[in-house]
């Protein structure tokens, strides 16, 4: 009898089993591997939609024809030809304004012939259509503008440049910039972050090392954070106009600092009101980070000496500094796209000059980026999108230093 | 007798004695760090204090506006406070339902991508992928209103026809919702994914498990503290949710379990009233801070009751 | 643990004093600017020829009156203006302007609707000038009495908005509507057939700003509640939030879209929303009046919807930048107020308001 005396061992009774464990494995991971991909593509999407309205043809017409103001083509014309003309036909507070600015006869050639376009032909922007637009329908849309719009001209415009970074706002969408919103930003941001960062660790690690989990205090202190991640963002905003708008109006307008006139809709007030904000998710990351940490890594700190503090500041927290650092990655993606407690605390909508320190009026970004998604003409939804770029833009420069952080000090426990 | 000698002869070359020298050091400077960090603890109660304390004054002028009854308040389903009808049903509802939208596709995805990158993916590509899903986290909450209304919205028109879905509605508000939760939930449970110690995992290849089975039974229920903080703050962040709501869901409060039709949520109603044309001091203005109350009161019984489960099976190694 | 308690009531305590204590209100600094702006050098105040001097009903039609000339650059300091959104588009361009030629002081807009601009105004006194789409409401005035020092509100007509009753350009069957009608199609009828028999027998969708938009209280007012002929506000409030198929939004570019999306769909917003998608809307007539320039000037088409900025003298005076900058708003607002998509005020209303700065600055 050709029996084989190991066809029944356990090995060969389980060999389908392990195939099709593995073939679970498999099916699994590819799920795993396409939930990734779908957050991608969102992003992706999303991205798409912003960089298509970008960069658009524009229906440019000019107020005064460039013909009717000289012979000659303007960019042919002497910069004193070109000063000549200014001089002609600004009004005189203009002209002295920006005599002040530069005296016009030391200006550049270029500068001269903006200042034309600018201020004399005075182009008004008529129709935008986005790249997704052109791509299917340049014939027609040109047919139509040519229609409609006889006198205007259609242009290729990145609305995203140099110079939309640094001009002042305006309420031409084709003169628009974005500097004064994106150094209220980054002001806003730094003192968030100045405020946040410590009062958020210093509380995970109370909560974590210090606190007895058993007292009642504790416990409130606990259910207390928890419950504040998810209070709407309105009302923190109401929160910080009663506290550090009204109440505290003394520091935040830097009034004992002798600046008499001037009221609590600083960017202290709003720094500080988006702190709050963003305590809650800093502090439950880093306490998650916290108490990852294995508790032998203490016990062998404590063992060799070491006090309670010297133990957390040179191995828990170095240990736990990439969840730390997700946490303030995380809190500050919240923080910078934050529209409405920032209105309620008195952010301007338009502002004339930029910010000059903690105790100015200012205003921001996604203030900006919403205030123009709501205007009619196409043309603010083109410099929306453009500003929305400018914020992730920001947005992942300030999270690449945490981010490298993150990636050096990462690494898998014993 | 030796023992005496030697302790003495010590003494005389140190000066003090083994026993004083033995006792606890004082150390002022941990008690005052030790306060320190609690006083960082004690500011979250101020803060709530401060919301509770804000919002409960101009919601106490609300109840006590004539027309205005408590019972009525949570039992009606008609929310319009501009002829008079207070019933905030409609409004809790719509938030429910957008946070439920939401949930179904943070939850899964989320966790999902988060033990792809933690188990499966290489550690450059993991370095690689986290931050650029995080990019999701940071895109203005306003972007994301408009992304629904101009791409979502579009999207669920053409898939189940165009006079089945409203162009406000809380399905396509919920959806984008969930999408900028991912981030926070993915990074959240990767995080603590991550810090379960490797021994553990080799452990369980030593006894045969295949890679899925370590990760779905041994490294999942290790971290399952931080995977449960990580949802707990994705249903917060959606229930408080302002913009994409405002934007997306629409501004009629309804009554409607239909994910295609537009209602209100209570932070839409919230974002509405505050930013509109109302004098202050009307029910109307003062409904907002009711509302914002009665939301505050929802995510405190979410969260106590979370953190009740979270400590019953919390699992601690080591 | 004892001491952490206490030590977190001294806390509470602290900030609970600290609130009793803060000051209501900022006082507006005096600024010694003696006499760039105050002196009314050649321009008349009232038309000479007309010999009894009524300054403050309109003069002659013909005549306009003339500010003095203001110098941006002669003025400097803060100036704080806060109100309506329909307000705002006009405000920044004449803030740029003002910028543009030499202010070197710093402007600031803040966009939080005409109930928020009044309340900074009046309750609050943080706010120079305040943007507004409705006039002021008693209550508001009151408050301002309050403040101290005491605000009285002037008005300052400086522009017009013509609220257009909006279909889709498929909708063949709708041109012009008399007022009984577009108050029938806003609140009770169910189908189209309702109002007119010979119009189709579909359902009406409706699209509306949200309740708590001036848009919507102007509509109610003048649409519904004068129409019917009804007691109060809320009655007609009442009868258009009951309609059937209503959709309500706070961005008038989304009930665009929606209007846009249906031949049975009507709606109504700023008349800019309606003018950027001329091609794909139609403007409906009411009583035979269709809104452009001359009938929303003159008051003609009936939804015409004025535009103010309010301010106090005794702000103005105390800050020569802010009555420099209300100048120069009444003088040039004409200027850009077609660009930016909304009507110039009638000459008599912008006299009245020229007027009242003249009377301020006495």
């Amino acid at each position: 009898m050709n029996h084989d005396p190991f066809a029944n061992t356990a090995h060969n009774r389980d060999a389908s089993g392990l195939a099709r464990r593995h073939r679970t494995g498999k099916t699994w991971q590819a799920i795993f591997f396409s939930s990734t991909v779908i957050g991608l593509l969102a992003l992706l999407a999303l991205l798409a939609t912003v960089l298509d309205k970008s960069f658009s043809y524009v229906a440019i017409e000019y107020k005064v024809e460039p013909a009717s103001l000289a012979a000659k083509p303007l960019d042919e014309l002497t910069d004193a030809e070109l000063v000549n003309l200014l001089e002609a036909n600004l009004s005189k507070n203009r002209l002295r304004t920006l005599d002040r600015a530069k005296t016009l006869t030391q200006r550049t050639h270029s500068d001269l012939l903006n200042l034309v376009y600018e201020n004399i032909l005075e182009p008004r922007a008529l129709a935008s259509y986005s790249i997704s637009q052109w791509i299917t329908n340049s014939q027609q849309i040109r047919a139509e503008v040519a229609k409609k719009y006889p006198h205007a001209r259609l242009e290729f415009r990145a609305w995203i440049n140099g110079n939309f970074l640094i001009d002042p706002l305006s309420g031409d969408p084709l003169l628009a910039g974005v500097r004064t919103a994106l150094l209220g930003s980054l002001y806003l941001i730094a003192i968030t972050i100045a405020v946040a960062f410590p009062i958020g660790v210093g509380s995970a690690i109370y909560l974590e090392e210090y606190a007895d989990k058993k007292k009642w205090y504790n416990r409130i202190i606990q259910t207390n954070i928890d419950n504040l991640a998810g209070v709407p963002s309105i009302v923190y905003g109401i929160l910080g106009l009663a506290i550090f708008v009204r109440t505290l109006a003394p520091i935040t307008s830097g009034a004992f600092l002798g600046n008499a006139d001037s009221n609590g809709r600083t960017i202290l007030s709003a720094g500080m009101t988006m702190a709050l904000l963003i305590l809650p998710v800093l502090i439950i990351n880093s306490q998650e980070a916290i108490r990852a940490v294995p508790n032998s890594l203490r016990q062998a700190s404590y063992g060799l000496g070491a006090t309670k503090w010297q133990t957390i500041w040179n191995h828990v927290l170095p240990s736990a500094l990439p969840g730390i650092l997700t946490g303030t990655i995380l809190a500050i993606s919240r923080a910078i796209g934050e529209t409405a407690p920032l209105i309620i605390v008195g952010a301007a909508t338009f502002i004339t000059s930029d910010p000059s320190g903690p105790f100015s009026k200012f205003t921001a970004l996604p203030i900006q980026i919403y205030n123009w998604t709501t205007r009619p003409q196409e043309v603010y939804r083109n410099i929306a999108a453009a500003a929305i770029l400018v914020l992730l833009i920001s947005l992942l420069s300030l999270n690449a230093a945490a981010i490298l952080l993150r990636n050096r000090f990462s690494r898998r426990h014993a | 007798m030796a023992s005496m000698e030697i302790s003495q002869s010590l003494t005389k070359t140190t000066g003090t004695s083994i026993s004083k020298r033995l006792k606890k050091q004082h150390r002022p400077a941990e008690k005052l760090i030790q306060g320190f960090l609690f006083l960082c603890g004690a500011i979250s109660i101020l803060t709530t204090v401060g919301i509770v304390f804000e919002l409960g004054k101009e919601a106490w002028l609300f109840f006590r506006t004539p027309g205005v009854d408590l019972v009525d308040f949570f039992t009606t389903t008609t929310w319009q406070p501009s002829i008079g009808k207070f019933g905030v049903l409609p409004l809790v509802n719509a938030t429910l339902m957008t946070t439920v939208f939401a949930m179904l596709i943070a939850l899964p995805l989320g966790l999902a991508a988060a033990i792809f990158l933690s188990e499966y993916a290489s550690h450059k590509a993991r370095s690689i992928l986290k931050p650029i899903l995080e990019i999701l986290a940071g895109v203005p909450t306003v972007v994301y209103g408009y992304f629904a209304l101009n791409f979502m919205t579009p999207l669920l028109r053409s898939i189940f026809g165009e006079s089945n879905v409203q162009i406000y509605n809380t399905l396509s508000a919920g959806m984008v919702m969930g999408i900028m939760i991912l981030p926070l939930v993915s990074s959240m449970s990767e995080d603590a994914l991550s810090a379960v110690p490797r021994s553990l995992r080799e452990a369980a290849y030593g006894l045969g498990a295949t890679r899925f089975e370590t990760a779905i039974k041994v490294v999942l229920p290790a971290a399952f503290s931080g995977i449960i903080a990580a949802f707990i703050i994705g249903i917060s962040r959606a229930i408080g949710e302002t913009m994409i709501v405002a934007v997306a869901a629409g501004s009629g409060p309804a009554f409607t379990f239909n994910p295609f039709k537009g209602a209100e949520t209570m932070t839409g109603y919230i974002a509405r009233i505050s930013g509109g044309d109302l004098a202050y001091d009307t029910p109307d203005y003062n409904s907002i801070f009711a509302i914002g109350l009665l939301l505050f009161a929802i995510t405190l019984m979410l969260n106590i009751l979370s953190r009740r489960l979270v400590a019953r099976y919390r699992e601690v190694y080591e | 643990m004892r001491r952490s308690v206490s030590f977190l009531v001294l806390v509470i305590a602290l900030s609970v004093i600290l609130a009793a204590c803060a000051p209501v209100g900022t006082p507006t600094s005096a600024v010694t600017e003696p006499n760039a702006t105050t002196a009314v050098p050649t321009a008349a105040p009232a038309d000479p020829t007309a010999a009894p001097v009524e300054p403050t009903t309109a003069p002659a039609a013909s005549s306009a009156i003339e500010l003095p000339e203001v110098d941006p650059s002669t003025v400097s300091g803060d100036i704080n203006t806060a109100g309506s959104s329909t307000v705002y588009p006009l405000a920044e361009v004449i803030a740029d302007n003002f910028k543009k030629d030499g202010f070197a002081g710093n402007v600031n807009i803040a966009s939080v609707g005409t109930g928020g601009g009044f309340e900074r105004f009046c309750t609050t006194g943080e706010t120079d000038i305040s943007n507004a789409s409705r006039a002021i409401k008693s209550s508001e005035v009151e408050k301002c009495a309050a403040l101290n020092p005491a605000r009285t509100p002037i008005q300052f007509r400086v522009g017009t908005d013509a609220i257009a009753v909006v279909v889709s350009k498929e909708n063949t069957f709708l041109t012009n509507i008399t007022a009984e009608q577009l108050a029938a199609i806003f609140t009770t009828a169910v189908n189209w057939s309702d109002v007119d028999p010979s119009w189709p027998a579909e359902p009406i969708l409706r699209f509306t700003p949200g309740t708590d938009s001036g848009t919507f209280d102007f509509f109610v007012e003048v649409a519904v509640q004068k129409t019917l002929g009804l007691e109060s506000l809320d009655d007609g409030k009442r009868m258009v939030l009951e309609a059937t198929n209503l959709q309500t939004s706070e961005d008038d570019n989304v009930l665009v879209q929606g209007v846009e999306g249906s031949p049975y769909a009507i709606g109504y917003f700023g008349f800019a929303y309606f003018n950027e998608q001329a091609d794909l809307l139609t403007a409906v007539s009411i009583n035979g009046v269709a809104p452009s320039f001359e009938s929303a000037e003159s008051g003609e088409y009936m939804l015409s919807r004025p535009l103010y900025i309010y301010s106090d003298a005794s702000i103005m005076k105390e800050k020569p930048q802010v009555a420099a900058f209300i100048n120069y708003f009444l003088t040039n607002v004409n200027d850009v107020i077609t660009e930016v998509g909304y009507f110039p005020a009638s000459e008599d209303a912008l006299n009245a308001a020229k007027q009242a700065w003249l009377d301020a600055m006495k």
